[in-house]
């Protein structure tokens, strides 16, 4: 794994190979806006391609709505749930725009939440054991409610002739500093 | 920077500094360190190529981490550093293990860095020309301020020059407010951030003789039963929670809420063998008093405790009771209304009609069966005899709505169970800022225009005075002001007809005219607004300051201050201050100088520290002995603290054996110590109640009172307009105005903007949705004008107020972000709190409890319209509107 001098603002973050997935990290610049941010455009136009593996992880005939699979990406540890969620959501793949992936190891203090975390009720993941944090599965599993001070890291999923791959992460595992890409 | 596409994050090397601080944010104070190199390189993910000592990947939970937002660059001593900030994964105290919250997790981004949206804290002073805020030297700034208060004092006198101002951002600061306010000018108008009078809280709970902040976190771990009112500690004091309440030496307590938002905390209560008592906002006294009636009638009153720490009414009344000089309405505890002994309590409670089961069902909405099995919970004795440990944790939901009885029914309903001064029996404020105000002397109340009925002065209502145009100069730090004060927008009005809406607006930067002018203004019964702050906040200090003045503050100076154990730690300077920034205690200096006043010749921040030392030296948060102990040493008082890192030490500190001890719990007989040493003050309330017989005092609430029932009668909801209850409180992602968490990315794409949670009940008739916007209108607002003078007992209720003219009826609104969800009672509404651009206070009643001199917060109300579709509806990059409670 490679060290880089630069930090993290200078660019080195990851990417995907679909601009249109990848929403912003500056928020609101403004404080008192009601807009949301506008920034994902901007975000995106830093990207560059990414460094992750492509992976074939399962077919939509696989899915059926609201049963997470499990799958291991971007290498054989790390477990990962994807799950059609039955409504659009961010990063959503899929004629419903409704299949979407995520590591399940909470980005708080590591407690492992899993497929039976899944709410099908609400589409939120959680509570993690450790210190009850939900994740929001519709808006790329931000925080409902708790301590995580990152979203879950999302996989990010392409679909091609009712193939589902996964291409890459956005945000860093529980207790890596880099992400493993192969 | 701090993408959530992010996906490494820069480890410290293993020569990267240390400092060490605590949160800024909640009272609990977590510890946190601080690793601080020059940019330019990195650690690695080796053990021996990091700072941590751990190989990455840690492959484990709950191991060092750390996560991209907990990295930024920041400037030290004019170089660029990275600083990452994580929680004390070493701690044995506060937050054990390194756990923390997401506010205090996101530190890293409260660091300034102009890459980053902190790029709009304020970097020099500025005064306001042709409507407009221009920048300008210190020197200017202060030569101003310093030439109209001296007019004002002088022709005015000191009841026209004011200050409200943090009570809470570290000792440092505030001992220089207390000493300009108190003791150089002399005035009582000067409120903190979070009332309109200088006052306390809980008042019942200071005439029970408890302390508000008596407890330490142990006790709320070793407990068998919690009962938690008016509070959801996970949402307001995360770690206090996770930590202590879920783990502790008890993890199998049972916890009891009331509160009609059923949080987070509140659901693994649920299912954890607890209780949700979901209560109608404001009937908390009906619920206590219907509890110790079940209690007394049963006979499951510990009553080995009462016959030794209640005091009987001869003990009471020998001593006044907790002493006339502390207690201001009718001296509460020695006659009249409230005074009451066991003997006497259990016939008031026999004797009440709101205390028997159905009718107290009915006033407070609860089912009976759950006050039944409630009272069995937190009292009745087990079938060896044994009692539960119960401990009793009150906040904002309970002493923000009906101030005094509430507070003072939950004391007595606690100390018949046996809680107050034990190990896991305790009776405790959890807390909501952290406690870092220090005096420098006796406030000025005494001159005060207000009083109460009987003979006590009564504290200034400050917003009330400002608002009868009493005041000329104003000087605000730190604070939101009129989004946490009531009937906000009446204030806000008020404040800019003062200031901006007068003609004496000045033009140019011209010295002379800059004074000319404003003492015009003063002249012509307008107010000149000076506001410290770290960012811009609106309208305060965009649209009505004349002057605006930039403060440095947390980690920008080596500071102290406690928790709600009180804890006391160093939190260390880490980086450069922005610009021309400079900690508070520096202009209050600055402008002290050119006052002609003595004393305010600081060099640095441990100066101060220093010299307030003395002043506290009696009180709860006293570190006396550490500043002595530092002085024999040689070392600076600042340094001494340093070397206790995150783990800090309790207060009152005492010396035993030459050595530094802390005080874990306050009353506790344990802390008799027997012959004190050095400079340790022995006060009775360390090791008995804060009364003159050490006895704690029982009192009675009878919910007829009348400085209560026309009151609340006035303000409930009119269901033949369709209102309903709007309540009020934080969420956990969010602290306060949302200052910071607006500029942390992270949070600001949780919680863009306040939601409303409504009932499905109340929401589907107005076909409002989650994601919705919707209007909060209350069209009968009520706001005291004046300074009536309490002569007869009912001189200063709201229906005397009212038909003596000091009631003026107006209206508010905000607008929020609806999140429809069963978590709330149906007939309540819970809006966010502090925001300045949705002021929940709006539709809350600018009237004090005529007790105790505090308003009634919680308790608004208003007609819920929906006006449009937020962004967050379909955005999915911002907002969650999942309900709280997914358990």
């Amino acid at each position: 794994m490679s060290h880089r001098s630069d930090s993290p603002c200078n660019g080195s973050g990851f990417v995907s190979r679909r601009q249109f997935l990848i929403f912003g990290g500056t928020g609101l610049a403004v404080v008192g806006t009601l807009a949301a941010s506008q920034t994902a455009l901007a975000q995106a136009a830093q990207l560059v391609m990414s460094r992750y593996p492509e992976k074939r992880i399962a077919t939509l005939k696989d899915l059926a709505a609201k049963k997470p699979l499990t799958f291991h990406y971007p290498n054989d540890t790390v477990e990962n749930v994807l799950v059609m969620l039955g409504e659009p959501a961010g990063g959503g793949i899929g004629p419903g725009r409704d299949i979407v992936a995520f590591n399940t190891v909470c980005p708080h203090m590591g407690g492992y939440i899993g497929p039976d975390g899944y709410k099908a009720d609400h589409n939120v993941l959680g509570p993690c054991p450790l210190h009850l944090t939900t994740f929001d599965l519709t808006k790329h599993g931000m925080v409902v409610s708790g301590h995580a001070t990152e979203s879950l890291p999302q996989i990010v999923l392409e679909e091609r002739a009712g193939a589902i791959y996964a291409v890459g992460v956005m945000g860093l595992f529980y207790g890596y500093s880099a992400n493993p890409v192969a | 920077m701090n993408s959530l596409s992010i996906d490494r994050v820069p480890l410290p090397p293993k020569d990267a500094e240390v400092l060490t601080t605590a949160c800024a944010y909640c009272t609990v104070a977590c510890g946190y360190k601080v690793y601080r190199w020059p940019v330019g390189r990195e650690g690695g993910p080796a053990a021996d190529q990091n700072v941590f000592g751990v190989d990455f990947p840690t492959g484990a939970p709950l191991t060092a981490w750390v996560s991209p937002s907990q990295h930024n660059i920041a400037q030290h001593q004019g170089r660029p550093h990275h600083v990452v900030i994580v929680p004390d994964f070493a701690t044995e105290v506060v937050n054990k293990g390194g756990a923390h919250s997401i506010r205090g997790g996101t530190l890293a981004q409260k660091v300034y860095n102009p890459n980053t949206p902190t790029r709009d804290r304020l970097l020099y002073p500025m005064i306001r020309v042709a409507g407009q805020l221009q920048a300008v030297s210190w020197d200017l700034a202060l030569d101003v301020m310093a030439a109209v208060s001296k007019h004002v004092l002088a022709k005015h006198g000191e009841h026209a020059w004011g200050m409200k101002t943090y009570s809470y951002e570290f000792f440092e600061n505030t001992y220089a407010i207390s000493k300009l306010v108190n003791l150089s000018i002399g005035t009582p108008v000067y409120a903190p951030h979070d009332k309109p009078q200088n006052a306390e809280d809980a008042a019942g709970l200071d005439d029970a003789g408890v302390n508000s902040f008596a407890a330490c976190y142990e006790d709320w771990g070793m407990c068998d039963v919690a009962f938690l009112s008016g509070v959801d500690p996970y949402e307001t004091k995360t770690v206090l929670f996770t930590e202590w309440m879920m783990r502790g030496d008890n993890p199998n307590k049972a916890m009891i809420f009331v509160t009609p938002h059923k949080t987070m905390g509140v659901a693994y209560g649920e299912k954890n063998g607890g209780l949700w008592l979901p209560i109608i906002p404001g009937t908390d006294t009906v619920l206590h008093l219907a509890l110790a009636r079940i209690i007394v009638e049963n006979g499951w009153q510990d009553q080995e405790f009462i016959d030794k720490w209640v005091a009987n009414q001869w003990e009471i009344e020998a001593g006044y009771g907790r002493g006339t000089r502390n207690t201001r309405w009718q001296w509460r505890t020695t006659w009249g209304t409230f005074q009451s002994d066991w003997k006497d309590f259990q016939k008031f409670i026999m004797k009440e009609e709101v205390a028997q089961l159905d009718n107290a069902a009915r006033i407070t909405g609860l089912d009976p069966e759950l006050i039944k099995r409630a009272a069995e919970m937190i009292a009745k004795p087990r079938a060896d005899g044994s009692r539960p440990k119960t401990s009793f944790m009150l906040e904002k939901g309970n002493y923000w709505s009906n101030n005094y009885m509430n507070t003072a029914s939950l004391a007595s309903l606690g100390l018949i169970c046996g809680a107050g001064n034990r190990p896991g029996r305790v009776i405790s404020r959890g807390g909501g800022h952290q406690r870092g105000g220090a005096s420098a002397a006796g406030g000025k109340g005494w001159l005060s225009p207000e009083k109460y009925p009987g003979r006590r002065k009564k504290a200034l209502n400050v917003d009330r005075w400002v608002m009868d145009g009493n005041v000329r100069f104003m000087w605000t730090v730190g604070l939101t002001w009129y989004p946490a004060m009531l009937a906000s927008q009446e204030l806000a009005s008020r404040v800019g007809e003062l200031t901006r809406s007068n003609p004496h607006q000045p033009r140019n930067l011209n010295r002379d005219h800059l004074i000319e002018t404003l003492i015009n203004r003063v002249e012509s019964g307008g107010m000149v607004l000076v506001n410290s702050d770290i960012y811009p906040v609106d309208p305060l200090n965009t649209q009505h300051a004349d002057i605006v003045l930039p403060a440095a503050g947390w980690g920008e100076d080596d500071f102290t201050r406690c928790n709600s154990e009180r804890r006391l730690r160093l939190y260390a300077k880490i980086a450069d201050a922005p610009g021309q920034a400079k900690p508070d205690w520096w202009a209050i200096a600055e402008f002290g100088k050119r006052m002609g006043f003595d004393g305010y010749d600081w060099k640095d921040s441990n100066q101060v520290f220093e010299e307030a030392s003395r002043f506290q030296r009696g009180g709860v948060l006293s570190y006396h002995a550490l500043t002595t102990k530092a002085k024999k040493d040689g070392k600076r008082a600042h340094e001494a603290l340093r070397a206790y890192g995150t783990e800090g030490i309790q207060t009152p500190i005492r010396v035993v054996d030459g050595q530094l001890v802390g005080t874990k719990r306050l009353h506790d007989p344990t802390n008799d110590w027997g012959e004190v040493e050095d400079v340790t003050v022995n006060q009775k309330w360390l090791h008995a109640f804060d009364t003159h017989s050490g006895k704690a005092l029982l009192l009675k609430t009878p919910w007829s009172f009348v400085g209560w029932i026309d009151f609340y009668e006035a303000i409930k909801p009119r269901s033949e307009k369709g209102e309903i209850w709007v309540t009020n409180g934080r969420v956990n992602e969010t602290w306060q105005s949302g200052f910071d968490d607006l500029r942390k990315p992270y949070l600001a794409k949780r919680w863009p903007w306040p939601a409303i949670v409504i009932h499905p009940d109340d929401a589907k008739p107005q076909g409002i949705e989650s994601g919705d916007l919707v209007q909060i209108h209350n069209d009968e607002v009520f706001v005291q004008t004046g300074e009536p003078i309490g002569v007869l007992e009912k001189d200063l209720t709201f229906s005397e107020l009212r038909k003596n003219g000091h009631i003026k009826v107006t209206q508010g609104q905000f607008v929020a972000v609806a999140i429809v969800s069963d978590e709330i009672r149906p007939g309540v509404a819970q809006a966010g709190f502090n925001f300045p651009q949705s002021m929940g206070n709006s539709v809350c009643h600018a009237v004090v409890d005529p007790v105790s001199g505090n308003y009634r917060y919680k308790l608004g109300r208003g007609v819920l319209t929906k006006i449009g579709e937020s962004p967050y509806k379909t955005d999915f990059t911002a907002m969650s509107l999942k309900p709280r409670p997914i358990i």
